[in-house]
């Protein structure tokens, strides 16, 4: 099991940074609520408008 | 007549550290906290910080919220269910009133309608099958348990296949979010909710005290409920929001799923405005996601200080199954109820909303289901 760990742990911060790297980042992190018409912290909106 | 076999201690495990992966954790956490504040993100920086100090309290406290539930609804055993609450007390002291009073910060909302209703559901089911909620799938994967990372893997598929199911659910209707505060102001709103979680907490202990069961929590609870509390107090005041750990789940999968060749420019959930920047930017700039890093990392720290890490063994094939199945309702059902114990549950009570209360009858009703299935994967009903 310490094997898969090694590699799943590898694998996965190579994948974060990676995407971190490649990706935009405009600016501080955020959540789906902060966006206009949320209404879950998924994002989602709201059933009545 | 039994055989007993010494053997050397494994290098690098003397006194109890498992010093490859303590200083693997520590070095990967150190990074991410760089690679934040390289851009300028100390509010990033506390969060990953933040997740890394809740795996450390989720692991030693062994603070679990499933089996608190399973204990309860199986043996009528109060403590653990009660230390849950302690947490969203000490949580709502600060997210009720900061909530309503700061336009800087929001609380844990959602609609109420059959979206929240079969999403909480399942992943009660799911989380009896899996022995994990969110925070207990992310905190015990990090902290060495195969089966919870098999469980974690499926968590993060099921949740891609909850955010194209979830548009269909909302669109068979639901009322608006319900905030306590909205109706009492932010110190009514406060007030109710401390009264809501006394009165749930005479509910379960009047429960427990007629099955003659337990129902005090241990001291180990209640310093860690405490603890966890305070600290989702800090993961609020540096991400705006109250904890929440699921969202992250499905942006890694769709980030995935993306690299793998699937489009989902055609999906109405990663077509709304949150979902959407989540998928197109770094998963460095989504909170849950940050969070999350830190609380692996942070139990894997923490598991690693003490014994050899990851030294167990592979459990049985069916456990390995149920491990799957149960991360792949979890998923599922954490999107369409808008998040697990931790945002839905946590959060959403912790804020006054309605929907958090909704969420934990539905999870417990699933829960009572989900340990009848369990004998089935060779595991037991308590």
């Amino acid at each position: 099991m310490r094997k898969v760990y090694m590699i799943v742990v590898l694998v996965g911060f190579v994948a974060i940074v990676g995407n971190h790297l490649i990706s935009p980042s405009t600016g501080r992190a955020v959540s789906p609520e902060d966006f206009a018409g949320a209404c879950a912290p998924c994002g989602a909106p709201c059933p009545v408008k | 007549m039994s055989t007993v076999t010494l053997s050397a201690p494994k290098a690098g495990a003397a006194n109890g550290i498992d010093y490859l992966f303590l200083s693997a954790a520590m070095i990967a956490t150190a990074i991410l906290v760089a690679l934040v504040l390289l851009d300028g993100q100390t509010a990033s920086a506390g969060l990953i910080l933040g997740g890394f100090a809740l795996g450390v309290a989720f692991l030693k406290a062994e603070f679990s919220y499933t089996a608190s539930w399973r204990r309860f609804i199986a043996r009528g055993e109060a403590g653990g269910l009660l230390g849950g609450l302690i947490v969203i007390a000490v949580a709502a002291l600060a997210v009720v009133p900061v909530a309503a009073l700061s336009k800087n910060f929001g609380g844990a909302i959602a609609p109420i309608g059959p979206s929240l209703l079969v999403g909480s559901f399942v992943f009660g089911i799911g989380m009896q099958l899996a022995n994990g909620c969110g925070s207990g799938t992310l905190y015990t994967a990090g902290g060495g348990s195969g089966r919870m990372l098999i469980a974690l893997a499926f968590f993060v598929i099921g949740s891609v296949f909850g955010s194209l199911s979830l548009p269909g659910f909302l669109a068979l209707g639901g009322i608006n979010p319900i905030l306590a505060s909205d109706y009492l102001g932010p110190w009514g709103g406060l007030a109710a909710t401390l009264a809501s979680l006394v009165v749930v907490a005479a509910i379960v202990v009047a429960i427990a005290r007629k099955r003659g069961a337990n129902y005090k929590p241990s001291r180990t609870y209640i310093v860690g409920g405490v603890i966890i509390g305070l600290l989702c107090i800090a993961v609020f005041a540096a991400g705006g929001h109250p904890w929440s750990v699921t969202f992250g789940y499905t942006v890694w999968g769709a980030k995935i799923f993306n690299a793998l060749g699937f489009d989902f420019s055609h999906a109405e959930f990663w077509q709304w405005p949150g979902p959407k920047h989540a998928l197109s930017e770094s998963v460095l700039s989504d909170t849950s996601s940050l969070t999350d890093f830190g609380m692996v990392f942070g139990a894997m720290a923490a598991a690693a200080a003490t014994k050899r890490f990851a030294a167990t063994a592979w459990p049985p094939f069916k456990s390995l199954l149920a491990a799957a199945i149960g991360g792949l309702l979890c998923g599922w059902g954490a999107r369409l109820g808008f998040g697990c114990n931790i945002g839905a549950f946590i959060g959403g009570v912790a804020s006054g909303s309605v929907h958090g209360w909704i969420w934990f009858v539905c999870a417990m009703a699933g829960s009572f289901v989900g340990i009848q299935f369990r004998p089935l994967f060779g595991l037991s009903k308590d």
